[in-house]
C-alpha cells in the first residue's frame, strides 16, 4: 500500500522542475565548494583529508536543509490541497501514508547523495579515502535525514500547517547546526560539551573528521558518534508515533 | 689597628674587581650552546606540520636564569625574514633556569606554509646578559604542495550542474508537452 | 451532533437534507471514519468502523473536500486509487475505461486534471467513488457545479446503480433532486435529526398533506431552529 503512495510522491513531487531545481542548486554549491577548496590560496594548503572533511560537511548540511524544507510540506500539502480526505477514505492507513512519504523523503536524500558522488570521487583522488567517504556520507547522511524527517513529520501532524511546520523545522535545524560550526575551542564549558555529544549534526561532523582526518574507518571506531545518531532517530520516531496517535484521536479532518 | 684596616681595604678592592668581572660578563652572551637535532629530517612539503627538535646546553660554570629561546626564520630564496605568525603558534619557549652543564630539549611545532628554501636559527636570551646567544644556521627546503590540480575538478564542477540543468529543462518541456 | 440515530436499509436510496451548518457533512465524515464521534456506535454492513479495511472496501464516497492531484491525468488518478484498492492488471484498465465512459470523461482521459472544469472534476470524483465497485455510496453534494444536463446524467447513473442494489446515502441542497431520487429522507437541523421517512410519512408527520418537500423542509427547519 505504502509503495503506491511512494510512487505517487516520486511522480508528483520529486519528478518535477521544483525538485530538479533543488538538485541543480545542490550541485552548484558542491561545484563552488570543491573548486574553491582547490584554488583558494589558503584553503588549498590544507591537507587533502581536511578538504574532504569540509566538503563532507557541506554535502550533509545542504542535504539536511533541502530535506527539512521538503519534509515540512510533504504531509500537510495533502490537507491543504484537500486530497487527504479521498486518500484516507481508501484502504490507506496512517501508517502506510507516513511510510510512503518517508520513503519519498529518503528518495530525495538519495538523489542529493548521488549528485555528490562525482565530487567525492574527484576530490578524494589519490587519497584512498573515496569509498570510506562515500560509505560514511551515505550512512551518516541517512541517519541524520531519517531522524530529522521523523521529527518534522511529527511536527507536521501536530501543526497541520506547512507554513508553521517549515518555520519550526528550520529553527530546530538552525539550533542544531549553529553550535556544530563552532570550533572545539569555543565548546569548553560543560553544557556545550554535553550538547555536542547529543547533537546529531555534531556527531555527523565529528564522525567524518574521525574517518577522513584520523583515518578511523571501521564502524566500531565510530560507535561513539553513531550511537547518539541512532538514539536521536529512536527519540524522534517516538515523537512521531505520539503525534500520529494524537492525530488519529483528533480525526483525519479536524471538525473546527 | 692599621692591619684590620688594610684587610678591609684589600677586601673592598677585591669585591670591586669581582663586580667589574661580573659587569664584563654582562656584556657577553649567555654561555649556551644550541643545536637542531632534527636538521636532517626537517625538509618537507607545504602544508606539513613538523616538530623541530633541538637541544640547549649551558656550557658555563653558573646557572643561567630567566632563559627564553626564540625561533627565527629567513626565506633565503627571496632574501626576506619570515613572519612566524602562520608558521608556529609558539615562537618563544620559556626555559627558566638551566644549571651549569645541563642540557635541555627544545621542541617547536611548525607548519610549512609556503614552499621555498629557508634558514632556521635559534636565539636564546637570559637575565643578566645584554646580547643573546645564537645557534648555528640550519637550512631546509619546503617543497610545493602536491595538490589536486583544479583542472581535474573542473569537468565535474561544471559538468554535473550542466547535466542536471539539461534534465531539468527536459522534465519541464515534457510536462508542458503533455499538458 | 446531538443524539443522531440513523438506520439505512440495504439498497435504499436515502436522502439527507439540512440547512447550511446543520451537520450533514459531519454526519457523513463520522459514518465514513474521517471524524471520530465522541460517543455512539457506527456499523456499516454489519462491520464496526474500526474494521477500516473492510469498511473501505464496501463504501465509495464523494467527500466535501474536492481536491485532486492536478498533475495526474484521469487515467493515472483512477489508476492510483485502483492500486490502493488492490485492483490490478486487465481488470484495472477495463474498470477505469468503463467508469470514464459512464461519467463522460473518456475523451479527456489523458488530459491533466489541472485542465479540467469544475463539472469534469465532479464527474471524476464520482468515478473515483465507484472504482472499487462499492455496495454503499456516500455522496456529499454530487451534482454541485454541474449544469442541468450534467445533473441529469449523474442522477440517471445513481438510479441505475441503486437499481442494481447499491445503497445510496445522498446529502444535497437540491430538494427536487432528493425528492426525485430518494425513497426515504432524513432532515437534520442544528445537529439533530428532526424528521425521517418517505415524503408521504413526512407529510403526515408535519400535517402538510399535498405540500412539496420544500414546504416540509422549511417548516421543519424553521420550527426546530
Amino acid at each position: 500500500m505504502f509503495t503506491h503512495i511512494w510512487k505517487k510522491e516520486i511522480q508528483g513531487e520529486l519528478y518535477t522542475w521544483k525538485s530538479m531545481l533543488w538538485l541543480v542548486i545542490a550541485s552548484l554549491l558542491f561545484s563552488f565548494t570543491s573548486y574553491l577548496l582547490l584554488t583558494n590560496k589558503e584553503l588549498s594548503l590544507l591537507d587533502q583529508t581536511e578538504l574532504l572533511w569540509l566538503l563532507g560537511k557541506i554535502i550533509v548540511g545542504v542535504a539536511l536543509l533541502i530535506l527539512t524544507i521538503d519534509a515540512s510540506s510533504i504531509i500537510n500539502v495533502e490537507f491543504e490541497r484537500e486530497t487527504a480526505e479521498s486518500l484516507f477514505l481508501s484502504p490507506v492507513s496512517l501508517r502506510d501514508f507516513i511510510l510512503g512519504k518517508l520513503l519519498a523523503s529518503i528518495t530525495l536524500w538519495a538523489a542529493v547523495f548521488l549528485v555528490s558522488i562525482p565530487y567525492i570521487i574527484v576530490t578524494s583522488a589519490g587519497s584512498h579515502l573515496a569509498w570510506a567517504f562515500i560509505g560514511y556520507i551515505a550512512l551518516l547522511g541517512m541517519l541524520g535525514v531519517v531522524g530529522f524527517v521523523f521529527l518534522i513529520f511529527g511536527i507536521s501532524l501536530l501543526y497541520r500547517s506547512s507554513k508553521n511546520t517549515i518555520t519550526t523545522s528550520l529553527i530546530i535545524l538552525l539550533a542544531f547546526a549553529t553550535p556544530a560550526l563552532f570550533t572545539s575551542a569555543l565548546k569548553n564549558d560543560v553544557v556545550s560539551q554535553v550538547f555536542s555529544k547529543i547533537n546529531p549534526i555534531d556527531n555527523i561532523f565529528n564522525s567524518l573528521d574521525n574517518v577522513l582526518v584520523d583515518y578511523k574507518i571501521s564502524v566500531i571506531e565510530n560507535w561513539q558518534f553513531l550511537l547518539p545518531l541512532v538514539i536521536f532517530c529512536a527519540i524522534t520516531f517516538l515523537f512521531l508515533f505520539l503525534s500520529a496517535k494524537r492525530f488519529t484521536q483528533q480525526g483525519i479532518i479536524r471538525n473546527d | 689597628m692599621i692591619r684590620p684596616m688594610k684587610k678591609t681595604f684589600l677586601l673592598s678592592v677585591l669585591l670591586l674587581c669581582v663586580s667589574f668581572v661580573t659587569r664584563a660578563h654582562a656584556a657577553e652572551a649567555p654561555p649556551l650552546s644550541m643545536q637542531i637535532l632534527s636538521s636532517k629530517t626537517l625538509s618537507g612539503t607545504a602544508g606539513d606540520y613538523v616538530t623541530v627538535e633541538g637541544q640547549i646546553m649551558n656550557t658555563g660554570l653558573q646557572a643561567v636564569n630567566d632563559l627564553t629561546t626564540y625561533l627565527s626564520l629567513v626565506d633565503t630564496q627571496n632574501k626576506l625574514p619570515v613572519d612566524l605568525e602562520d608558521w608556529s603558534a609558539e615562537k618563544g619557549l620559556y626555559i627558566g633556569t638551566i644549571d651549569a652543564h645541563q642540557a635541555l630539549p627544545l621542541n617547536w611545532k611548525i607548519h610549512f606554509v609556503k614552499a621555498g628554501t629557508y634558514s632556521l636559527i635559534i636565539v636564546a636570551e637570559a637575565a643578566g646578559y645584554e646580547i643573546p646567544q645564537a645557534s648555528t644556521i640550519t637550512k631546509f627546503n619546503v617543497s610545493p604542495k602536491r595538490n589536486l590540480n583544479p583542472r581535474q575538478v573542473l569537468p565535474v564542477a561544471l559538468g554535473t550542474p550542466i547535466i542536471l540543468i539539461f534534465i531539468l529543462f527536459l522534465v519541464t518541456y515534457k510536462r508542458r508537452v503533455e499538458e | 451532533m446531538d443524539g443522531l440515530n440513523l438506520h439505512i436499509k440495504k439498497s435504499e436510496f436515502f436522502g439527507f437534507l439540512g440547512p447550511n451548518g446543520a451537520g450533514k457533512t459531519t454526519t457523513i465524515r463520522m459514518i465514513t471514519g474521517i471524524l471520530t464521534p465522541d460517543h455512539g456506535t457506527i456499523r456499516i454492513d454489519g462491520h464496526p468502523l474500526e474494521d477500516k479495511q473492510k469498511i473501505a472496501s464496501v463504501i465509495g464516497v464523494i467527500p466535501e473536500s474536492r481536491g485532486f492531484y492536478e498533475w495526474m491525468t484521469a487515467v493515472e488518478y483512477l489508476g492510483f486509487f485502483a492500486d490502493l484498492y488492490g485492483i490490478a492488471g486487465k481488470e484495472k484498465e477495463e474498470r477505469i475505461n468503463l467508469l470514464l465512459a459512464e461519467v463522460d470523461l473518456i475523451k479527456r482521459k489523458n488530459s491533466r486534471i489541472g485542465t479540467y472544469s469544475r463539472g469534469m472534476r465532479q464527474r471524476l470524483g464520482l468515478a473515483r467513488a465507484l472504482i472499487n465497485n462499492p455496495q454503499i455510496l456516500f455522496l456529499d453534494e454530487p451534482t454541485l457545479g454541474l449544469d442541468p444536463q450534467g445533473q441529469e446524467d449523474i442522477q440517471l447513473l445513481l438510479k441505475k446503480l441503486n437499481a442494481k442494489g447499491v445503497t445510496v446515502f445522498l446529502s444535497s441542497h437540491l430538494l427536487n433532486e432528493v425528492s426525485n431520487l430518494c425513497s426515504r429522507i432524513g432532515i437534520i437541523n442544528n445537529g439533530t435529526l428532526v424528521a425521517e421517512g418517505t415524503i408521504h410519512e413526512l407529510q403526515e408527520k408535519t400535517k402538510l398533506k399535498d405540500k412539496t418537500l420544500t414546504d416540509i423542509f422549511l417548516h421543519l427547519t424553521h420550527k426546530s431552529s
